[in-house]
């Protein structure tokens, strides 16, 4: 019998009724999610001088409608969080939201040291605390998104990142992401940036029309390795 | 060249990425293990002439499995494969004894260039 | 020219390409026209060399992930004002010192999709953030005489307690009301109160520090909030209020009309739970400061 990942949420990982995605399949993409994610944090390092560990990224394939519901039990020990949400296209397509607790911001602000060059006016902190989750949120989703096409051979473009910060979860993820007809699929890691001990999730999200493509290229990706 | 290679990595598909780029002869055995824990009981049951070791695996994970290792054979050729090639982490897995850090995903010429090295070295070692 | 050369060239967007060493590759007619540097003289050269403003570890980061990860950055005007220090494009715009700008980065890739340099766009938004601001303004003040409002005043207020619980620095407000205001107005007009509404808000506000903030309470009630103020400080302030009102001449259709203020005085203390209960605490001083006879200050301690 194949030997099968831990799961590391209460409930069983696959949602059988869901045929988009085999088994091999799966085993690839986290393959990929792997080495691109440790591509990541090694790039990360030099890019803004901070040593970053990325946990083991984890899949899951849900319906489109039962996503809020997973992000909210996910984020159920927080009881304030940040979210930097970014949509990308290319041949993969979708959104990927960055979920920090609270007070993260004002961790990374001393991360991303004080030399500031905007001049401060009234409400000042509240906005060097956006600016640093935007800047840090922008460029660790690049990062994971940029390696993961990289490695399927694609090349995506991305909106400007939005940032909410410190609100209860309750508050700010919505009933409905997608198009209750998309299915999802989700890859979730844990960041930590070591030296301040920040740490936070981000989950990429994309949904059913980029899913042929995904197949495609992970046949291809597997294809040098026959 | 007879050799006992062991593969450890959680990942089936890394597993048969690795293997696929290994040379294909007959005189080498390959071994695969899917966790730190039974990685480290197959080496000490097969006693492999080289190792490779994924650095993020459940139950136990490759750093401790290298310690583990090291500590059974301090001999043993160990190539850690790893896509976080930060400098701290290679100095770290380098201080716990590996040969040498392998990048990921592997290349049958990067995978053969480490061969080629580990082959030097375990040449060297048996005095030659 | 081929058609996209002309549109690079007239379109109203500034555009630069650097290579990943950061010299400018392409620089456009409208970079050319605001910075007044001919796009000759700066290709080739790093963009450090004529612009060293830029070189800040924000720049530098941006620049980094884009050429490293082939994602966009992106400086709004809220949190960067501008990359580029360019003059404003109107004459008269005197709010802003330099064109208020909102920028993007890109990567730019060959045709093996290797990142060989990255672009830059550059959008003057200076009449948008004018605009935001004096929405923000108004927001904030009140339409009449100017001085703030109270919804800024309590977001102040709240934000001094906060202060004052995590590090202590103390505070004091003083709450003011125009004595007999309902009959100057039965009397003389509405017109003529609001004259003196305007005129008493922009006197007293003469006399504050900049760090303090004086807003309109109430139809004729104002409220000082006086941070890293004692309570002995501000009750001298109070009563100089009182005398500076008192002396002041209310000139209307040819009459000269005089009115008096109450004042009630209050510092923020341990035992307060809220700037609300300091307010309560102010204005039950400015009560008693009613009852007692009016044009008087009280303290409440």
């Amino acid at each position: 019998m194949p030997w099968r990942r831990p799961t590391n949420s209460g409930e069983d990982s696959m949602e059988t009724e869901l045929p988009s995605i085999s088994e091999e399949e799966k085993d690839t993409l986290q393959e990929i999610m792997n080495i691109a994610f440790g591509k990541a944090a090694a790039e990360l390092a030099e890019v803004i001088n901070i040593f970053v560990v990325l946990s083991v990224p984890y899949i899951k394939v849900l319906k489109a409608e039962d996503l809020p519901e997973y992000l909210r039990y996910e984020v159920r020990d927080f009881s304030t969080i940040s979210i930097v949400e970014q949509n990308f296209w290319g041949k993969f397509r979708g959104g990927a939201f960055l979920v920090f607790p609270a007070d993260a911001g004002k961790a990374l602000i001393t991360m991303l040291d004080a030399e500031h060059e905007t001049t401060f006016e009234s409400g000042s902190m509240e906005i060097l605390e956006k600016e640093t989750l935007m800047e840090v949120g922008n460029i660790l989703i690049g990062a994971c998104v940029g390696k993961i096409t990289e490695l399927l051979g694609d090349v995506v473009t991305y909106s400007p990142p939005t940032v909410l910060v410190e609100n209860k979860p309750h508050d700010i993820l919505p009933e409905r992401l997608f198009d209750p007809e998309y299915t999802a699929i989700v890859m979730k890691t844990v960041f930590r940036f070591d030296e301040r001990n920040v740490s936070g999730f981000l989950f990429l999200v994309t949904t059913q029309d980029s899913m042929e493509w995904i197949k495609q290229s992970l046949a291809e990706f597997l294809e040098h390795y026959e | 060249m007879a050799r006992k290679i062991l593969i450890v990595d959680d990942s089936p598909i890394s597993r048969k990425m690795l293997k696929s780029c290994l040379p294909k002869d007959d005189d080498t055995e390959v071994h695969e293990a899917g966790d730190g824990l039974a990685g480290l009981e197959k080496f000490k049951e097969i006693g492999p002439d080289i190792t490779f070791l994924d650095l993020t695996m459940p139950v136990m994970d490759g750093a401790q499995a290298l310690e583990e290792m090291k500590k059974q054979n301090p001999d043993a050729v160990i190539i850690v494969a790893t896509a976080d090639i930060q400098v701290k982490s290679i100095e770290r897995v380098m201080g716990l004894g590996a040969f040498l850090v392998l990048k990921k995903p592997p290349t049958r010429e990067s995978v053969g260039d480490a061969l080629a090295k580990a082959d030097e070295f375990r040449g060297r070692q048996h005095g030659n | 020219m081929n058609e996209l050369a002309q549109i690079l060239d007239s379109v109203n967007l500034g555009l630069v390409i650097l290579d990943t060493q950061l010299r400018v590759r392409y620089w456009n007619r409208w970079m050319e026209t605001h910075s007044g540097i001919p796009a000759e003289q700066l290709v080739g050269s790093s963009l450090f060399d004529f612009f060293p403003s830029l070189n800040t570890p924000r720049f530098q980061r941006s620049c980094k992930s884009v050429l490293t990860f082939g994602n966009f950055s992106f400086f709004s005007q809220k949190l960067h004002h501008f990359l580029f220090p360019f003059r404003p494009e109107s004459s008269f715009e005197s709010r802003f010192e330099r064109m208020q700008q909102s920028c993007s980065m890109g990567p730019l890739r060959d045709e093996d999709n290797a990142i060989t340099g990255l672009y830059l766009t550059v959008q003057d938004v200076t009449e948008l953030a004018a605009y935001e601001h004096r929405l923000l303004e108004m927001n904030m003040r009140d339409g009449l005489t100017g001085v703030y409002n109270r919804r800024f005043l309590e977001k102040r207020l709240e934000e001094e307690c906060a202060r004052h619980a995590r590090y202590g620095r103390g505070f004091s407000v003083i709450m003011f009301d125009i004595d007999f205001f309902k009959n100057v107005n039965d009397t003389y007009g509405h017109l003529c109160g609001d004259l003196i509404l305007k005129n008493i808000s922009g006197t007293i506000a003469s006399l504050i520090r900049k760090t303090d903030f004086l807003a309109r309470y109430g139809g004729e009630e104002f409220c000082c909030l006086l941070p890293e103020t004692v309570l002995a400080s501000a009750t001298l302030l109070a009563e100089r209020f009182r005398t500076t009102i008192v002396e002041m001449k209310h000139v209307y259709q040819g009459m000269e009309i005089s009115v008096t203020v109450s004042l009630g005085v209050a510092e923020m203390t341990a035992g307060l739970p809220s700037f609300e209960a300091l307010l309560k605490k102010a204005d039950g001083a400015l009560y008693e400061a009613k009852r007692a006879g009016r044009n008087r200050v009280v303290v409440r301690t």
